[in-house]
């Protein structure tokens, strides 16, 4: 019996913990949501609970901050950033995790190295390689997409993320594969793909969280509004909107919702996926 | 073309994509990077200058050479401690010890101290805030995050759940979170932050608009007038801690999903041999648990040193001219050069700096912290 009430206890503290790091974790969206609902009014008084639901706070920021441009630009970017990075990475990782050739540990430890290097470090030299192409080759860099997602095609953290799963599969397919008469290239590309669902979404959410929320590189790279994207747009709307807490809440709802809807359709496999990149090997 | 070479020659074509944007965006920047700063770079090249900008930011080289043969003398000390450890005597050991005074004290006095007062005073403040920043945020966020990993491992029901909603933090666009923190820590009487601390019976803070440190700001309250100054050099500023907040709060559900992970992968007949060896929860988890997760924690702090002295965003974003320069994190430090000053050259030469840091850390980390880590029998 008082083992049955201390095992009780246990459970409710452990449930009370976990329930606490969740509202921590939760409370700043819900004042974000509610507060982008409230009167100018009500965000001054610190109201807690809007009286009326005001819907005019959204239109109001969406047309003030020309978040429809925005939107439409940083959607542009983070497609190509992530259908670019997931091919790019896939293809070097296959032959670093499965592939014997000359170098490849190598290669793998001056990708991984890439990892220690700031953002700050490569910023100006980055610059000036993406200004010299604009003057140089025929396509227009600057001010448009090639300079926000070229840079970006592919990172470190994706193609270890891909190996470490690619290690995974069992050899015994490829040895299968092999007898049928198929080479590396088909092998990837008929059997490889279609297992690497999970850690192909976690890249490319990865990816797609890096690429929307970008701030100095695209305020760099583009001096006009036509191809600014949406995290550089609401940093604007925020210093000019100044006092007016309820549009600037707003506005973080209209940036943030897309991430969310993502996260949501493929949390399972996103979790799944992340969980690889803990391991070692 | 025989197999082997056709299969080096698809090797390297899947490869070269990758590594084509790596190099040039990657690596070659490094480079690139240090040629900058070995010149006057404002908007275009100007006069080549050598060293100039290292000095005028790193300071005296001598400084720079007595804190080089300080650290090498204590790695060296360290090392024949270590290997002397069997066969030699107690004496040679604690004799051995007191080596390292003078060294610490060529460390401090002549090379660190030099060189704060001949570098740049913005670059050694930003190493400084990074430190705290640093310690601030890595040993919190890591021990809340085990303990919350470890609980949703114990738990049966709403795992789902809880991992989805303790992740939710780090996917949100930070410049959307951000918003909402600077109005939470805001130096308004009637924020949230001011309002918990009404709550408790405090008057209000000034939050991330406040420059003095934490313990200058408490023994204030505690009545002390007229405090030192160094008060402020020694402890973090309450804005910077309100940032530390903000960041632990956005990176805890990174290291959850990670631990979570490392925790599953701990075979179960090690809990259970445990249990009936009669071992009671704690010791499950000292004894056990832990050990059995140090690669992940380790793992998790490699990246969280290497997190914390590149972090910008999320400091950034958060930066109010009231803190002065309480919250400038290095890689602030430099995106400032970059573009208030348009000084390329020069911050080209502290982000060299600041590279050279970031590496001799993670080898520094790797020696100390690697040995202690468990990776199973």
């Amino acid at each position: 019996m008082e083992r049955e009430y201390s095992r009780l206890t246990r459970k409710i503290l452990l449930y009370f913990s976990l329930v606490v790091g969740a509202a921590a974790a939760m409370f700043p969206f819900l004042w974000m949501t509610l507060s982008s609902f409230m009167t100018r009014g009500e965000t001054i008084r610190r109201a807690f609970i809007p009286e009326n639901i005001q819907l005019a706070n959204y239109v109001g920021a969406w047309h003030e901050a020309n978040f429809g441009l925005y939107f439409e630009n940083s959607v542009i970017v983070a497609v190509i950033q992530v259908f670019g990075t997931l091919t790019l990475s896939l293809l070097a990782a296959y032959p670093l995790a499965r592939m014997e050739f000359r170098g490849r540990d190598t290669i793998f430890a001056i990708i991984l190295a890439t990892l220690m290097v700031p953002e700050t470090v490569t910023m100006v030299p980055n610059f000036l390689t993406v200004t010299w192409l604009h003057r140089n080759t025929p396509i227009l860099w600057l001010n448009s997409w090639p300079s926000l997602t070229i840079p970006f095609l592919t990172s470190a953290f994706s193609i270890f993320l891909l190996r470490q799963f690619l290690r995974g599969i069992p050899n015994d397919l490829w040895e299968a594969a092999r007898i049928d008469g198929a080479g590396h290239l088909r092998f990837l590309f008929r059997i490889v793909l279609p297992l690497c669902r999970p850690p192909l979404l976690t890249v490319g959410m990865f990816t797609f969280i890096g690429s929307w929320n970008s701030l100095a590189w695209p305020l760099l790279v583009t001096n006009s509004s036509e191809w600014r994207p949406i995290s550089v747009g609401l940093q604007q709307f925020v210093s000019e909107a100044g006092a007016e807490i309820h549009l600037q809440m707003a506005g973080a709802v209209i940036a943030t919702i897309p991430v969310l809807c993502v996260y949501f359709l493929i949390q399972k496999e996103f979790t799944e996926g992340i969980s690889m990149s803990g391991l070692k090997g | 073309m025989n197999n082997r070479t056709k299969d080096n020659f698809i090797a390297w074509a899947l490869l070269s994509p990758a590594l084509v944007v790596l190099t040039a965006f990657g690596l070659f920047p490094i480079l690139y990077a240090f040629f900058v700063s070995l010149h006057t770079w404002r908007i275009k090249r100007d006069a080549f200058i050598g060293f100039k900008h290292y000095l005028q930011a790193i300071g005296d080289p001598l400084n720079l050479l007595a804190f080089s043969v300080a650290v090498l003398v204590i790695f060296l000390i360290a090392r024949f401690r270590r290997n002397s450890s069997s066969d030699s005597s107690i004496l040679v050991k604690k004799c051995s010890f007191v080596l390292y005074i003078p060294a610490i004290w060529l460390l401090l006095v002549y090379g660190l101290l030099g060189l704060i007062e001949t570098g740049d005073y913005r670059l050694y403040n930003g190493f400084r805030v990074t430190i705290f920043y640093a310690l601030g945020t890595i040993p919190f966020q890591l021990s809340i995050s085990l303990f919350l990993a470890y609980l949703l491992f114990n738990s049966l029901r709403g795992k789902g759940a809880f991992r989805i909603v303790f992740f939710l933090p780090y996917v949100t666009p930070a410049i959307a979170t951000a918003v909402v923190f600077r109005s939470i820590f805001s130096s308004h009487p009637l924020s949230f932050a001011n309002g918990f601390l009404e709550l408790l019976g405090l008057e209000g803070e000034r939050w991330l608009s406040e420059s003095h440190s934490i313990v200058t700001l408490a023994l204030t309250r505690l009545g002390f007038s007229d405090l030192p100054v160094w008060l402020d050099t020694a402890f973090p500023s309450l804005a910077l801690v309100s940032v530390i907040l903000y960041n632990i709060w956005v990176f805890v559900g990174y290291d959850i999903v990670i631990l979570l992970a490392g925790l599953s992968a701990i075979p179960n007949h090690y809990f259970e041999a445990a249990k009936i060896d009669g071992a009671n929860s704690w010791q499950l988890f000292r004894h056990v648990t832990l050990p059995l997760v140090s690669p992940t924690l380790f793992f998790l702090s490699m990246v969280a040193v290497i997190g914390t002295f590149k972090a910008f965003n999320h400091i950034y974003i958060l930066k109010n001219p009231g803190a002065k320069d309480s919250v400038d994190v290095i890689s602030v430090v430099i995106f400032e050069q970059i573009f208030e000053f348009h000084n390329a050259g020069y911050a080209s030469a502290m982000a060299v700096v600041l590279f050279i840091a970031i590496i001799f850390l993670t080898f520094i980390q790797n020696r100390l912290l690697g040995k202690r880590v468990f990776y199973g029998t």
